[in-house]
């Protein structure tokens, strides 16, 4: 395991519990992993096991009951933009917004002038195939590049650290797979810590460099798995074909907890 | 472009219509447009009356009193109401139940509390005013989508930020609407109020006519207060349009 002094995210016995209706519920229970700086680490489990609750809480948008994460050593205590950068499944993109001022938000609310914001959002949004659409609004794009732009946003504040809520969700399953090789070349060129949150064999395994499983409700760590193969990717080589086989063994197994056994 | 000239068509023939069918008509009771000119004339030049212009302007300046003090009573209270949960439970179905009423009922109240001059108009104007104003502001704020926040605040936006940058935007389609029909109540608030009961005002000059048996005086006199109402209706579309043009 990894020594806490050099991890850059470090999750210490994290526990989240919402009240609802009926009770209390555990949404994640006792979750201990550290994250390397530059490391690509992502979050898998089946449905409802907490996976978008545990990156609210890194990304100090969710208070945990039980526990601390420190980044850099610093325990969080809320959201961080200087160093935590979010993208979530839904672009969220701002309507009233164009593709350029979408980009430039977090930079307007840091208080970067008008035109520098412009020159760094379009030198994020032309190597992402959105040249010509910075003048666009949300509703004039297709859910692709939504999702890039909401990217290009987080891209923009130049944060170490990037967490992707499942950014890919939404979106069919060959863009999701094109954006997985772009999202490999953007890492190529601007190294940065990422956590990562899907139920997508695919996607984790393509994109990790570790995959942190996690059981159905209550979240736990279930196990930890290193992908050692070299970028980009060819999921069907063997020793990839082996890992995937062995990651749905574990995935099925918590999704049918999650499920109840019936199906 | 043919839009609107199609429009200018149907008005000119609702016109000829009206007319025709007016024309062979009692000239007490029907009033044939052709003779409205005559009567404006007339209606101006009338030597128990104050001048219209200056009842004109009387109820101008009491619609954008009224509308004015309803724009700042309803924002006020319906980010009161909307931001603080608690009240706004507290709130919300006694509003919607005082909104029910039909307010014409208060308006003898208001003129015994401020008196048959221009205050009680204004008064009325802003009761009837301001209830889809802070309808609109609470369901606004309903409406900003929680996500837009979330990502406001995972950049660094305080709540200052957030009300701003994100639920103002978010809300403004859903408000100017909203905003557009408290004018329109404020309008008729005024002119109602003035109807029933009032000393100088288009209103006033309305129930005189009418007292009077002045009926083409008193069609001319509808005729302006439809003018005056476009004319400011026409200002809020614009001002509307303008705004869902930048909300998207």
């Amino acid at each position: 395991m990894l020594t806490e002094a050099a991890a850059q995210i470090a999750l210490q016995g994290v526990g989240k519990r919402y009240e609802t209706a009926s009770g209390a519920v555990a949404a994640v229970e006792a979750v201990s992993f550290a994250v390397r700086s530059r490391e690509f680490v992502t979050l898998l489990g089946p449905s409802g096991c907490g996976k978008s609750t545990l990156l609210g809480i890194i990304g100090g948008l969710v208070r945990p009951a039980a526990g601390r994460v420190l980044i850099d050593g610093e325990p969080v205590v809320g959201p961080n933009p200087r160093k935590v950068a979010l993208v979530f499944q839904d672009a969220g993109l701002f309507p009233w917004r164009t593709a350029l001022d979408n980009v430039g938000f977090g930079l307007e609310l840091q208080g970067v002038a008008a035109g520098r914001r412009r020159e760094i959002a379009l030198g994020l949004l032309e190597p992402m195939g959105l040249r010509g659409f910075e003048a666009k609004y949300p509703r004039e794009l297709s859910g692709g590049m939504r999702q890039r732009v909401a990217i290009a946003r987080a891209l923009a504040l130049e944060t170490p650290i990037l967490l992707m809520d499942e950014p890919f969700g939404a979106l069919d399953e060959q863009t999701r797979l094109l954006m997985g090789e772009w999202l490999v070349g953007i890492r190529g060129r601007t190294p940065k810590t990422v956590v990562f949150v899907t139920h997508s064999l695919q996607e984790a395994i393509a994109l990790s460099d570790r995959i942190v499983v996690m059981t159905a409700r209550p979240g736990r760590v279930k196990d930890v798995i290193d992908v050692p193969a070299p970028y980009p990717r060819d999921l069907n080589a063997a020793a990839l074909a082996d890992l995937r086989a062995k990651l749905w063994d574990q995935v099925r197994e918590e999704s049918l907890k999650a499920m109840g056994g019936r199906w | 472009m043919t839009v609107l000239a199609w429009r200018a068509a149907i008005l000119l023939g609702a016109i000829i219509a009206w007319e025709a069918v007016a024309r062979p008509l009692n000239p007490v009771l029907y009033i044939a447009p052709s003779r409205l000119p005559a009567a404006l004339v007339r209606m101006l030049n009338v030597r128990d009356l104050p001048p219209l212009p200056g009842h004109l302007w009387l109820t101008v300046t009491e619609i954008v009193a009224a509308y004015a003090l309803a724009l700042a009573a309803g924002l006020w209270l319906g980010f009161l109401l909307g931001l603080r949960r608690t009240l706004g439970r507290i709130y919300e179905p006694l509003l919607a139940a005082l909104y029910a009423v039909p307010s014409v009922v208060w308006y003898p109240s208001l003129m015994l509390f401020f008196g048959l001059g221009p205050a009680s108009k204004v008064a009325f104007g802003v009761l009837l005013g301001v209830f889809p104003i802070v309808l609109s502001v609470l369901a606004g704020i309903r409406q900003v989508p929680q996500h837009l926040v979330t990502v406001a605040v995972s950049m660094g936006a305080g709540p200052a930020v957030v009300f701003r940058k994100v639920m103002l935007p978010a809300m403004a389609s859903t408000m100017v609407g909203g905003l557009r029909a408290g004018l329109a109540l404020s309008v008729v608030g005024v002119l109602v109020g003035e109807i029933l009961g009032a000393r100088a005002g288009l209103g006033y000059v309305i129930n005189y006519a009418y007292g009077l048996l002045m009926t083409e005086e008193y069609g001319v006199l509808v005729m302006l207060v439809a003018a005056t109402v476009l004319a400011i209706d026409g200002a809020g579309a614009l001002v509307e349009a303008r705004v869902k043009r930048w909300a998207g």
